[in-house]
């Protein structure tokens, strides 16, 4: 980079915010879906969101392009940079600037932590729901930018569902308002709606004004084994049947369980084919009521279950959920991480398919994930040095994706398209579609300068 | 150069387990301060990556980066897949130190901390009269020197070393066990009142102990300065020396010191171990079978070393609470920042990172804050008082012999 852009950079951010030499550089070319060998020209930290129009303009000027980077968890690589891109980093705008508590809402700039958010809502006696396993490191920003679920996915929603109102600057630096403060607000477009899993392509996201809820007065969690996976798959869709919404159903296969206890000893049973870890909240009565229903559902197809006594046991299980992707990638060098989703009455023919892929290709696949959403993540694991065996892989990561769409699902359901999926855009939408997403990005960034190449865009 | 790659290359089985999921992130002091990759051990190992990948032209150069950190193992300890940071942060700035030169400070912690413990021994009584004059006293026994680079409070240095006054075998009267205690260069120069106290503590527990003549160091300044090679030789030397005592166990009291003899220890000792290792505290309980109770009324907060056994962690906290039943504990549970070396080389963030800490116990009006390792204490006592709070940073044995002294509030 030449020198006197590197100064005006510094001039807008800061001296120690700014990152130009090749080994700081490398710290930033990857994210938790992989790793690129190009290097983005430059990064940038701004401590206040009144510098990010400054340095867009300041790309537009130099014909850098803008990869916004939050906590760089995502995996989909939609933060992977490229030759001639800038990478905007934001965690250091991390101020929780307000807790509403009379009118139930949180405003907070796009780089803090979701954990943080969770916990200081819990403090003002609130709750923010959306609990995605990375929740202790993802920022919100990039949360928002890719409408990240979680394990309460099931009843509470994702994050759009608290998303009231953000703040963003587009490819010109413009301002730009959407939603706020009141629960009602049909003033123009539903622009937190479109943002929300907008990967970066539209504007960068400075702050959000997201709901918060009163937090329920009780809970269960309970673990329930199985000998047969598939059983496990029919008592989730029996539930649901049954009209019950529990705040949390999660599969695990034999696989994943045997993995996750040797990585952190917390007790589970090792010999079960498959656990679903369940949840259920509300007012007492209702708990009670829903929770005897649940232990009938989960009776009759042979569910042993398990309540978590105290709050140290609860704690366990959440905690044996949360380590289920990371505990997978100790096996292997390489870990490959699906997200396909399907109608959750379709949850058992998905996972007898995955079995059956996984037999097919003779690679290793270990399940988990919300079956309580249709969405589970089948995870490969292998080693990216040997060629053979990635070949096969990426068969069989095809025919999960054909199986899924099949079954009336989705590519994905909360980690997004980024570079991994955008090849597979078209076959889930259809020409049409892409099209209009294209016109859609050009038309609010003419020069494509917002992560592009993201989704094929 | 190319030897360079090729020794970096060599960590790649060890680096390849990096998935970069990013958890390290919520445990690093360093990215909570900073918010940069390259604070934090995934960055730091893509940057190693980067280079045998060939991305990274001047190799030597990522060394500042490595290097940067406070060996804290948190991101190990907290690494859902298991990746060996330590190791591969070791090795790595081993392979770096052969291209990159060490500043002269440093050459001189290697040359006389580690080669010649008996000249630095000679020299303590020098250094002790050098701070007692250029120094100001702010708390008993705790100083800020006058002149020179830093405003760090130091605890004062000991006259006459631990191992100078007490080498050689304090038996016990009724001996059940005899140990070698290994003090470690803290308590030997620094915190020797903590040596002193856990030989008479032992000898009134009826085990018998052997002090070294001369204190070798544990090798980890060599280890986080880039010299495995003497690492290594240390390591070996310490358990050569051991194996001189007809003991059962090896005491100690400083974590760091036990995660460099023993555990890193391990990776790097040609040299076999015949004894049990332990730290004082786990002694005390395991093996002895203590269990102090209620030794004080006021208010006091446990803080936990990074390098503590911490399967042993529950064990340490009930034993704290269970000496005064006005316990706080610590909201901020990160690492003090001290980091050895690193507290030398980067001050302002060593004392950033304890800041936040310093200012809970202060504001939480702690009068005791127990830590079983002479580095975090030092840089607590540090903190505490730049904050400007009253509490005592003890070890906890200091407690527990006074309350085996006067034993009505003592049940075994
Ligand atoms: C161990 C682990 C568990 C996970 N569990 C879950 C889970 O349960 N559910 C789930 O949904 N995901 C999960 N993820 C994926 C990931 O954590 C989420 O996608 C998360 O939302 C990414 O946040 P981030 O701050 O890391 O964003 P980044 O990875 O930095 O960025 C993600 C995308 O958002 C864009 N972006 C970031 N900030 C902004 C901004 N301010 N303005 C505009 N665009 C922005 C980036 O350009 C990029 O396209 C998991 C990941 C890991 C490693
Ligand atoms: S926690 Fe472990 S696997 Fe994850 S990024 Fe850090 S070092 Fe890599
Ligand atoms: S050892 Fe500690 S300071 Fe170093 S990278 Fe790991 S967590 Fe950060």
């Amino acid at each position: 980079m030449k020198k006197s852009m590197y100064k005006k950079f510094q001039k807008i951010a800061g001296k120690k915010n700014c990152f130009v030499n090749p080994e700081e550089l490398s710290g930033y070319c990857f994210d938790a879906f992989a790793k690129s060998n190009a290097f983005p020209e430059i990064v940038v930290a701004p401590e206040s969101p009144e510098c990010i129009p400054e340095i867009i303009t300041l790309c537009n000027e130099e014909n850098l392009a803008i990869v916004t980077r939050g906590a760089g968890t995502n995996l989909s690589g939609g933060t992977l940079p490229f030759d001639g891109s800038c990478v905007l980093l934001t965690t250091k705008l991390n101020k929780i600037k307000e807790i509403n508590k009379a009118d139930h809402y949180a405003v907070v700039e796009a780089g803090v932590v979701t954990a943080d958010i969770a916990n200081a809502a819990a403090s003002a006696g609130l709750f923010y729901p959306p609990d995605p396993g990375s929740m202790n490191i993802s920022t919100i920003g990039g949360n928002v930018a890719e409408n990240a679920g979680g394990l309460r996915g099931l009843k509470y929603g994702v994050t759009k569902d608290y998303l009231m109102g953000l703040t963003l600057f587009d490819a010109e630096a413009n301002k730009v308002i959407g939603g706020g403060r009141t629960v009602k607000q049909v003033t123009g477009f539903n622009l937190p709606g479109l943002f929300a899993g907008s990967e970066g392509l539209l504007g960068i996201m400075a702050e959000f004004i997201l709901k918060l809820i009163p937090p329920p007065e009780s809970s269960k969690s309970m673990l329930v084994t199985y000998n047969d996976i598939l059983k496990a798959c029919d008592t989730v869709s029996q539930i649901i049947a049954a009209n019950i919404l529990p705040a949390t159903m999660e599969l695990m296969d034999n696989f994943t369980i045997r993995t996750v206890e040797e990585a952190t000893e917390i007790g589970l049973p090792v010999d079960a084919d498959a656990l679903l870890l369940l949840e259920i909240d509300g007012h007492h009565g209702q708990v009670e009521d829903e929770f005897d229903k649940v232990k009938s559902i989960c009776k009759k197809n042979n569910g042993h279950l398990k309540i978590a006594e105290d709050e140290d046991s609860k704690n366990k299980i959440w905690e044996a959920r949360r380590k289920a992707l990371s505990s997978l990638a100790r096996l292997k060098p390489t870990l490959i991480l699906e997200d396909a989703t399907v109608p959750r009455s379709k949850i058992s023919s998905m996972m007898s398919s995955i079995m059956d892929i996984s037999r097919k290709y003779e690679i290793t696949i270990g399940t988990f994930g919300h079956a309580g959403d249709g969405n589970l993540h089948p995870t490969i694991l292998t080693d990216k040095r040997d060629k053979d065996e990635m070949l096969r892989v990426e068969k069989a990561v095809d025919d999960i994706f054909s199986v899924a769409l099949s079954l009336g699902g989705t590519l994905s359901g909360e980690h997004g398209i980024g570079t991994a999926k955008s090849k597979y855009l078209e076959m889930e939408y259809g020409s049409g579609t892409v099209k209009f997403m294209k016109n859609l990005k050009r038309g609010v960034d003419i020069k494509n300068v917002l992560n592009p190449g993201k989704m094929g865009l | 150069m190319e030897d360079l790659i090729k020794e970096l290359k060599e960590l790649e089985e060890l680096v390849i387990r990096c998935m970069k999921c990013g958890t390290c992130q919520a445990h690093c002091p360093l990215y909570k301060k900073d918010f940069f990759e390259q604070s934090v051990a995934r960055g730091k190992i893509s940057m190693i990556e980067s280079v045998y990948e060939g991305n990274l032209e001047d190799a030597s150069r990522i060394l500042k980066y490595i290097d940067y950190c406070l060996m804290c193992g948190r991101c190990k300890n907290n690494c859902p897949s298991g990746v060996k940071t330590d190791e591969i942060f070791l090795r790595a700035k081993s392979a770096l130190r052969k291209v990159e030169k060490l500043p002269s400070w440093g050459t001189f912690v290697l040359k006389i901390v580690m080669e010649k413990p008996e000249l630095l021994s000679k020299l303590s009584p020098l250094m002790h009269m050098g701070l007692k004059f250029g120094s100001k006293q702010v708390k008993a026994d705790v100083f800020k020197p006058l002149f020179g680079l830093y405003s760090r409070n130091v605890a004062s240095i000991a006259k006459k070393s631990f191992s100078d006054a007490y080498a050689g075998f304090h038996k016990a009267e009724n001996e059940k066990f005899s140990v070698i205690f290994y003090p470690g260069c803290a308590v030997n120069y620094i915190y020797k009142h903590w040596g002193e106290t856990i030989v008479k503590l032992l000898n009134k527990l009826d085990v018998s102990v052997y002090v070294p003549d001369v204190n070798k160091c544990c090798g980890i300044p060599a280890a986080t300065l880039g010299d495995m090679q003497l690492y290594a030789k240390m390591v070996n030397e310490n358990r050569q020396l051991f194996k001189n005592f007809d003991a059962d166990y090896v005491i100690t009291c400083c974590p760091t010191c036990a995660y460099g003899l023993f555990d890193m220890g391990e990776k790097v000792a040609e040299e076999t171990f015949d004894k049990i290792e332990m730290d004082i505290l786990v002694f005390l309980k395991e093996v002895i079978g203590l269990s102090p109770k209620q030794l004080t009324l006021e208010k006091i907060a446990l803080h936990i070393p990074c390098h503590y056994d911490h399967s042993k962690d529950t064990f340490l906290k009930d034993l704290i609470k269970g000496i005064s039943d006005n316990f706080y504990e610590l909201k901020d549970q990160s690492c003090c920042g001290f980091g050895g070396t690193f507290n030398i080389k980067n001050y302002n963030s060593s004392k950033q990172i304890v800041k936040n800490k310093s200012e809970e116990i202060k504001t939480a009006e702690v009068e005791k804050l127990f830590t079983p390792c002479p580095g975090c204490a030092m840089q607590l006592t540090d903190g505490i008082i730049r904050e400007g709070g009253e509490a005592e940073v003890l070890h906890p044995v200091e407690l527990i012999y006074r309350g085996l002294i006067d034993s009505e509030c003592f049940r075994r």
